[in-house]
């Protein structure tokens, strides 16, 4: 729509302006902390991430494994049976190749976020989480991948305690 | 442990900040205004000949009519309080002990917000007359903190 206007109104404005003082300016940062409580099952989820685990839980009415974990069945809003251990390797659900960070920085070698289909849960639940280890033009949707953990000593209880999905060597 | 039950070890919250600058800039009448501040120390508003007012800080256009406003007035450096509160505690929730003054001050059909100091809390008044008090021309870089607060203008 503007790929016909050759000159915008008003005052443009570039980096050099700033840099330069030849126009004032105010700058200021706001103080965007926040916390975010965990929960009862997401908290769960990730004391079990820090052993090492990726926790899901099991409805006994649908017969359903979800993960992340939750306390109430989305479907049939019982409560859950228990919590089960899941293993930590999947299939690649969907995936993207990311050129850019998540504040907007062009980047060569792309990440690669992905939802990852978990083994031990239903077929099609999984989570998102990214793809490493491989050259990016080689993954490929049905793709088996493996958690690559931190080392126990570095985990903090957080989903980054898995630094990425790496593809299984198939045979 | 029940399936409704807490993990004592479990991270209670998830903790975060929202890395959120911004860099505003004060437009075509607001450039002119803080620069009168930062290379004159001067305070400038603009005069409506339509409306008969002057407007502090200096504006564009007239919010009565509309109309551009092309006529700079140097107002000079005393208003009026027109309100004012005296701050208990800090920006950041810890208390104060003495008071911070902060005034809204009339000048012409304006005003602008700023602290007032150099008189004790119990003696300021609406109606008083301030002056404004700059920093040396040194430290000046265009923002309204350049006036360091108003004082009680001698008449």
């Amino acid at each position: 729509m503007t790929a016909k206007i050759t000159n915008f109104p008003g005052t443009p404005l570039g980096e050099e302006d700033f840099a330069e003082g030849k126009v004032l300016f105010n700058y200021d940062q706001m103080h965007g902390d926040f916390a975010w409580d965990t929960g009862i099952a997401i908290g769960r989820y990730l004391a079990a991430l820090k052993e090492g685990i990726i926790l899901g839980a099991r409805c006994a009415t649908c017969r359903k494994t979800v993960v992340p974990p939750r306390t109430v069945c989305e479907w049939c809003f019982r409560p859950m049976q228990e919590y089960v251990p899941l293993q930590d390797s999947g299939i690649v659900n969907t995936f993207s190749l990311c050129y850019v960070t998540w504040d907007v920085q062009r980047i060569k070698e792309p990440e690669i976020p992905a939802v990852i289909e978990i083994d031990g849960a239903s077929p099609l639940h999984g989570i998102m989480h990214k793809i490493g280890g491989v050259d990016p033009q080689k993954v490929h949707i049905g793709m088996r991948v493996k958690a690559v953990w931190r080392p126990p000593s570095e985990r903090e209880g957080a989903i980054t305690d898995i630094m990425y999905f790496k593809p299984i060597e198939e045979v | 442990m029940s399936i409704l039950e807490r993990d004592v070890n479990a991270p209670a919250s998830w903790n975060g900040n929202l890395p959120v600058t911004s860099r505003y800039t004060f437009g075509l009448a607001g450039e002119r205004f803080f620069r009168a501040i930062k290379d004159e120390g001067r305070l400038y508003g603009t005069h409506c000949p339509n409306c008969n007012r002057t407007y502090v800080p200096a504006a564009s256009f007239c919010e009565r009519c509309l109309s551009e406003l092309t006529e700079w007035i140097d107002v000079g450096l005393v208003g009026e309080v027109h309100t004012f509160t005296l701050l208990h505690e800090n920006y950041d929730g810890s208390p104060r002990e003495t008071p911070e003054v902060v005034a809204f001050i009339r000048m012409e059909d304006g005003g602008l917000v700023h602290r007032i100091d150099e008189i004790q809390p119990d003696e300021i008044e609406i109606g008083l007359h301030v002056e404004a008090v700059f920093k040396p021309k040194v430290e000046r870089n265009g923002s309204i903190l350049d006036i360091l607060y108003f004082k009680p203008a001698n008449l």
